[in-house]
């Protein structure tokens, strides 16, 4: 049966709207005399009474309905914006026509309360839409700013604030902070997009999911914070937990415990120093005097209710409601210059600076340059972060808790910004057939985020690898021909474990292990127990080492002149045999048996080189996060190359396109993609072309990420053989893959021209200038959560020019960054 | 130790007389809308430990329907002809409402010890948060047929493993979500939602207290965050304050509904003996409690939808008749352990027997309550189902359902045997297909509901939609 193989393709840009039936009615004074010349002219020849191409009329606006009329300008605008239509090949209004037509469809959509393109602009799929040779010109001298805004705090930054409310320090902190502890009674109510590229945005309002989890978390701190009062009061034993698996009993702060352990109602001077100690675990400042004054009222109120504790608490869960709780708030204070901008308060840039470099607020000498005033020149800025990132400790934590064993690095938003960008993370989202791997790939399940997991923290490595080393950071991002695989112990850990085994097997092969293997054990007691062998009389269940096991196994690699995987596969949790997502041999002993072609010679020693790949853009997990359940997807990956690399533009899928790929069991999925997107389909290729050309030399890797030069045609009528066993896969017909493809229009006349294969097209990338500008765009967003704007243009270059002086250091372009105007001020 | 035959005298008992000492007797009477339709009550209950399919099929089928059942090729007979499962005999009263599904798979979900969110999900959800991907089909409904309260989720908690790890009488994680990475809170024992869902009209001093203090730190907080957003200029930055104020002015509103509901609630709240609001009730008991208030809600007009997690592999089983003294492991049970000198399979045999008098005693209350030109229980689905497929160590190969809809039902299903084509034959159904058949019938016009099975697409031709035969 046909492989289920739906995917949205990209059609021609329409203006999609709805057509109507009636005739082309007399212009109405609703449109007013120059707007109708310019539709007249350049518009309604394709989309009116005649035509009506999309379905598209621009002759009916006046009769159409309020709400069908109002979305046909807004895609309008958009048109008008991006100059996408009239087609290329028509004849073009002139700008002053242009405008004419935007200033109209603008008033009409402001007078409706539509939204507007402007807002469609702050959105990431608009990131490119600011002229790239433009913004790096040097011709734009507006001065940069970003606009005031709240931007509501990351999963992470939720989680350090949560830590911070109960002034956990040391230990404690760390092992909520870095090991991964979840506070029992606390949902994040923050989840960063599901998207490949940068994702965290000062665009998102709170909103009704958010407050119904918060007003959950918010009981649960509440009574947290109180708890330890509680005890001293007696009104709680100390060992009684209502529930017994959440014992967590963190300190009351003082201001707190006078009030429960009162013998009256509180003074108001107790009350007001409850209020700030509260404002200072939450919000971090102290209550202003209207603030205070009004939870002064409310924390009376209650206590009068339902008595000093119960009304206290009233008072915390109020607090822990406030919005300023889930935002980071960047107002900018003081005079405005010139150009109207405010520099950032001391006590905001401090948290915009901590912010950026971790998850959480300022340390201890940042904090107080901000409490002296010393955050106010560009010097001041350039002093912290420097230090900041020369500090291997503060904002040291795993690179990403939500996969299995993540990695604990000095700067995790370095290596972030680096997996935002490429994407590969999304590996997690792809689920897949096991049995088409042949039985070695697991899909993330209970407690576990298996292989895609593996992949993933696997790509980590390489890219805080090249983070730490810090030189020409994007280009061995995008060429580097050495990897991390399994890599569960250090280079010289790995030589040691090895080295012992080779000792143990050298030692032994020659002896009758198989067949006697306690006469054996009689023979050889200390260098069994130097390598922890269990005597056979004492082995307690299947993960012990016994003689026979280790004998067996160390003779299907050593025995065959190839080095074992540091971790011995029957050991408890044992997930380590995804080494054919790298198209090197299978993992000997992984799947519980030996034989075939389990022939892996791990490498001990790592990153190592493998064949057939180049940088991320080939790395396993980044070719499954780009690819579909069943197959590879050239047209994203085409379309991520264009957005992120080449800072290009791909138009929005017109919402009238749904196409699928054709079944086809004679040909392979490019071909078959083609057919429906290829230039024979020249209302699709008009889009298509900047994708996939692009996409299509990663076909010489599968869905699995595995090299290949035949694509197995996966149709029944194909099959050569069933699979064998449970998890192996079946045998089909195969066909050679093509991998040529082609850069256009990348807007550097270097990179254009034809590529033979994925190799030749990254290298080629990868020494481009605007590949690198196109990289400090996205870092740029990553930064300031926010789209640049033509007036960015200064903080682009300077961050630019410190990438390419330094030598290709990313700290020094972050440095830049968080240096910048752009950063530093608002309006 | 618990003998066999004391076991199943009381078991017999126990099936046929389900008793509610508060509540026997006592009428409820809805206050039914003055005119137009009446929503769709829905009501998901699952329980754990996978439910075998060999326990759904009527003995009486004829020896041609038992080969075919055998063989699980498709076929479907008239429940009106047949007699029921043993265990499920108390339904006999409710067969031209009873449907006996057979043959859905989910193999797309996470099956075996503890699914989470997946049966009404239809994804692979685990105990991380990124595995929940939408809604679940409980919550989609809920959107159609919106109340005061949306949803509620009862469960009888796990206390070991499972979504729950040791609180089974508080405000847990529930087994539905709300929406991607949310999932939705159930309440663990009859206490803590009665608790929680009458409070407005408790009696009780320290409830009412409780309640006045949360209105006030409501109204003081949307008041404050109102007052911010006043401030702002209209626009993005404005609404990042404002959604938040209009988001607690939501609640205060639902709060008013239910406030204005009040006369209408305060005659629903459940009357319970103090048994069933103790902390140490057995299994069995917080059943019976969480049966109540589900009955409470759902009259009271509070909800249209409810969930109830009738048990889970995890929760340590009370109570049951014939095992009074015996703390039930289910997961040993899974693993055909006997209880004392009983059988595994007699065990499972007696917790679906609680099960099926739960079902009846739903049933027969809701048919008790006026609505329309009929009942309430008219305008009422109900779903049981095993919350990981077919068995203990479960591959979702299948996943039986058992449900009772009334008349006004949307769904051409009632009084029926049916066993669909089985996994990998054509025409096989999931449980993708199952919720997109029940989303579509009640208004929702979704493609399809729930992620695809991939080991399936090599034997059907596709796996999407709803199935067609069960729409009316």
């Amino acid at each position: 049966m046909a492989p289920y193989n739906r995917l949205v393709l990209l059609a021609v840009l329409a203006l999609a709207g709805p057509a109507t039936a009636a005739p082309t009615p007399a212009p109405t004074p609703d449109v007013p005399a120059p707007v109708r010349a310019v539709l007249g002219a350049y518009c309604t020849d394709c989309h009116g009474h005649a035509k009506a191409k999309g379905q598209v009329r621009l002759d009916a606006l006046p009769s159409l309905d309020a709400k069908v009329r109002l979305d046909l300008l807004n895609k309008l605008q958009e048109q008008v914006h991006f100059a996408a239509m009239p087609p290329e090949d028509e004849r073009q209004p002139s700008p002053a026509e242009r405008q004419v037509l935007a200033d109209w469809v603008r008033g009409e959509l402001v007078a409706a309360g539509a939204p507007l393109i402007e807002d469609k602009l702050r959105y990431p799929d608009y990131g490119n839409v600011v002229d790239h040779d433009r913004l790096f010109s040097g011709a734009v001298t507006d001065a940069p700013f970003t606009p005031a805004r709240r931007w509501l705090v990351s999963p992470a930054i939720f989680k350090e604030r949560v830590i911070d409310v109960f002034g956990l320090t040391g230990r404690p902190r760390d092992a909520f902070s870095v090991n991964g502890a979840a506070f029992y009674g606390v949902t994040n109510p923050f989840v960063l997009p599901d998207r490949s590229g940068i994702r965290d945005y000062a665009i998102t309002p709170l909103d009704g999911g958010h407050l119904l989890v918060m007003l959950t978390n918010a009981q649960w701190i509440s009574h947290k914070q109180i708890r330890a009062a509680r005890v001293k009061k007696g009104e709680i034993k100390a060992d009684f937990f209502e529930n017994k698996a959440d014992r967590f009993s963190p300190p009351t702060p003082a201001a707190f415990e006078a009030i429960i352990l009162a013998p009256a109602k509180p003074t108001d001077a107790a009350l007001v120093a409850a209020i700030q100690a509260q404002f200072d675990c939450v919000l971090r400042r102290p209550a202003d005097p209207a603030e205070q004054a009004k939870y002064l009222a409310l924390t009376r109120a209650a206590i009068d209710l339902a008595g000093n504790t119960e009304g206290l608490r009233q008072m915390l869960v109020a607090v822990l409601l406030e919005s300023e709780f889930l935002y980071r708030l960047e107002f900018g204070a003081g005079p405005a210059d010139v150009a109207g901008r405010r520099m950032l308060a001391p006590r905001e840039a401090a948290y915009a600076i901590s912010y950026a470099l971790g998850d959480r607020g300022p340390d201890p000498v940042l904090a107080k340059a901000a409490a002296d005033s010393r955050l106010n020149t560009k010097e001041d800025y350039r002093r912290e972060v420097t230090r900041l990132l020369a500090d291997p400790t503060y904002y040291s934590g795993r690179i990403d808790t939500t996969i299995n064993n993540s990695d604990i690095v000095p700067h995790p938003r370095l290596v972030r910004f680096f997996r935002e960008f490429f994407g590969y993370p999304s590996a997690l989202k792809v689920f897949k057939d096991k049995n088409r791997s042949g039985g070695y790939y697991d899909n993330p399940g209970r407690g576990s985020s298996a292989t895609p997991g593996h992949l993933i923290r696997e790509a980590d490595r390489v890219v805080a690898f090249h983070v730490q080393q810090d030189k020409d950071v994007f280009l061995n991002l995008l060429t580097t021909d050495r990897y991390f695989m399994y890599h569960n112990v250090d280079n010289e850990k790995g030589a040691r474990i090895v080295a012992g085994w080779k000792e143990l097997y050298e030692t032994l092969k020659d002896t009758d292990w198989r067949n006697n293997p306690e006469k054996v054990e009689a023979e050889h007691p200390d260098l069994l127990k130097k390598y922890g062998i269990e005597p056979l009389s004492r082995r307690k269940g299947g993960h012990a080492n016994t003689l026979p096991k280790v004998m067996e196994h160390f003779s299907y690699t050593f025995g065959k002149g190839n080095t074992p995987f540091t971790t011995l596969p029957w050991v408890h949790g044992y997930q380590f045999r995804h080494s054919q997502s790298y198209s090197l041999p299978a993992t000997p002993g992984a799947n519980g048996k030996y034989g075939g072609d389990d022939n892996l010679n791990y490498p001990v020693v790592q990153p190592f080189k493998i064949a057939d790949r180049k940088g991320i853009l080939t790395h396993p997990a980044w070719l499954i996060a780009h690819s579909s359940n069943f197959h590879t997807d050239p047209i994203r990956r085409g379309r991520l190359i264009r957005e992120k690399l080449l800072a290009g533009r791909v138009p929005d899928v017109p919402i009238t396109v749904d196409a699928k790929v054709p079944d086809d069991p004679h040909r392979t999925f490019r071909e078959r993609v083609e057919a429906v997107t290829g230039p024979a389909q020249a209302a699709c290729w008009k889009c298509h072309e900047h994708m996939n050309p692009v996409g299509y030399p990663f076909e010489v890797y599968d869905d699995f990420g595995r090299y290949r030069k035949d694509e197995p045609l996966e149709y029944p009528e194909n099959l050569v053989a069933p699979a064998k066993g449970k998890y192996d896969a079946d045998t089909y017909k195969t066909r050679p893959v093509s991998t040529a493809g082609d850069l256009r229009g990348t807007g550097d006349p270097k990179l254009d021209g034809p590529v033979a294969d994925p190799l030749e097209m990254i290298d080629r990338l990868a020494r481009s200038t605007r590949v690198r500008q196109s990289i400090v765009r996205h870092a740029f967003r990553f930064y300031m959560g926010r789209n640049e704007m033509l007036s960015d243009s200064r903080t682009l270059i300077e961050a630019d020019k410190a990438y390419v002086d330094s030598g290709g250091s990313f700290k020094a372009l972050v440095l830049s960054l968080l240096t910048s105007d752009s950063f530093m001020y608002r309006k | 130790m618990t003998h066999r035959r004391d076991f199943l005298k009381a078991a017999a008992f126990g099936a046929g007389a389900m008793l509610f000492p508060a509540a026997a007797g006592r009428a409820f009477a809805a206050t039914a809308p003055a005119a137009g339709r009446f929503p769709t009550r829905f009501i998901f209950m699952h329980k754990g430990n996978g439910l075998f399919p060999s326990a759904m099929v009527p003995p009486s089928l004829s020896a041609e329907d038992k080969a075919r059942e055998q063989r699980k090729e498709p076929f479907q007979v008239d429940l009106a002809r047949h007699e029921l499962p043993a265990w499920m005999s108390v339904l006999n009263a409710h067969k031209q409402h009873l449907t006996l599904l057979q043959g859905l798979s989910g193999k797309m979900c996470t099956t075996g010890h503890h699914t989470w969110q997946s049966s009404l999900g239809v994804y692979a959800a685990t105990e991380r948060l990124s595995s929940v991907k939408w809604a679940t089909v409980d919550f989609e409904l809920a959107k159609l047929f919106p109340s005061p309260l949306d949803h509620i989720e009862l469960a009888c908690f796990p206390s070991d493993g499972g979504n729950a790890r040791g609180n089974i009488e508080g405000i847990e994680r529930g087994f539905s979500a709300r929406g991607p990475q949310q999932p939705n809170y159930a309440f663990g024992s009859p206490k803590v939602a009665i608790d929680e869902l009458f409070k407005a009209v408790s009696r009780n001093d320290a409830d009412r207290v409780r309640y006045q203090l949360e209105r006030k730190v409501l109204e003081f907080t949307a008041a404050n965050q109102a007052a911010q957003a006043d401030g702002l200029a209209a626009g993005l930055e404005r609404a990042k304050v404002q959604n938040y104020a209009d988001a607690m002015q939501d609640i205060r509103r639902r709060n008013g509904q239910l406030e204005a509901m009040s006369d209408v609630i305060a005659k629903h709240v459940p009357v319970l003996d103090r048994k069933y609001l103790a902390d140490d009730l057995t299994t069995v008991d917080r059943q019976v409690g969480h049966t109540e208030v589900l009955l409470s809600a759902l009259i009271s007009g509070m909800t249209n939808v409810v969930t109830f997690t009738v048990d889970e592999l995890g929760t340590p089983y009370t109570g049951v008749p014939g095992m009074e003294t015996e703390k039930i492991n289910l997961h040993d049970v899974g693993h055909g352990k006997a209880v004392g000198l009983i059988k595994a399979e007699d065990v499972r045999e007696a917790v679906r027997r609680r099960h099926a008098a739960l079902i009846d005693t739903i049933v027969r209350r809701l048919k008790a309550v006026p609505e329309g030109d009929g009942t309430l229980f008219d305008n009422t689905v109900l779903f049981y189902f095993p919350d990981n497929g077919e068995t203990h160590h479960s591959t979702g190969v299948e996943w039986p359902f058992v449900v009772l809809s009334g008349r006004n039902a949307k769904l051409d299903i009632a009084g029926r045997y049916v066993r669909l084509p089985y996994w990998g034959k054509e025409g096989h159904k999931t449980l993708g297909n199952w919720y997109t058949t029940i989303l579509n019938a009640y208004g929702n016009p979704i493609n399809h509901y729930g992620d695809l099975d991939l080991g399936l697409n090599k034997f059907v031709a596709t796996q999407t939609g709803p199935i067609r035969q069960f729409m009316a």
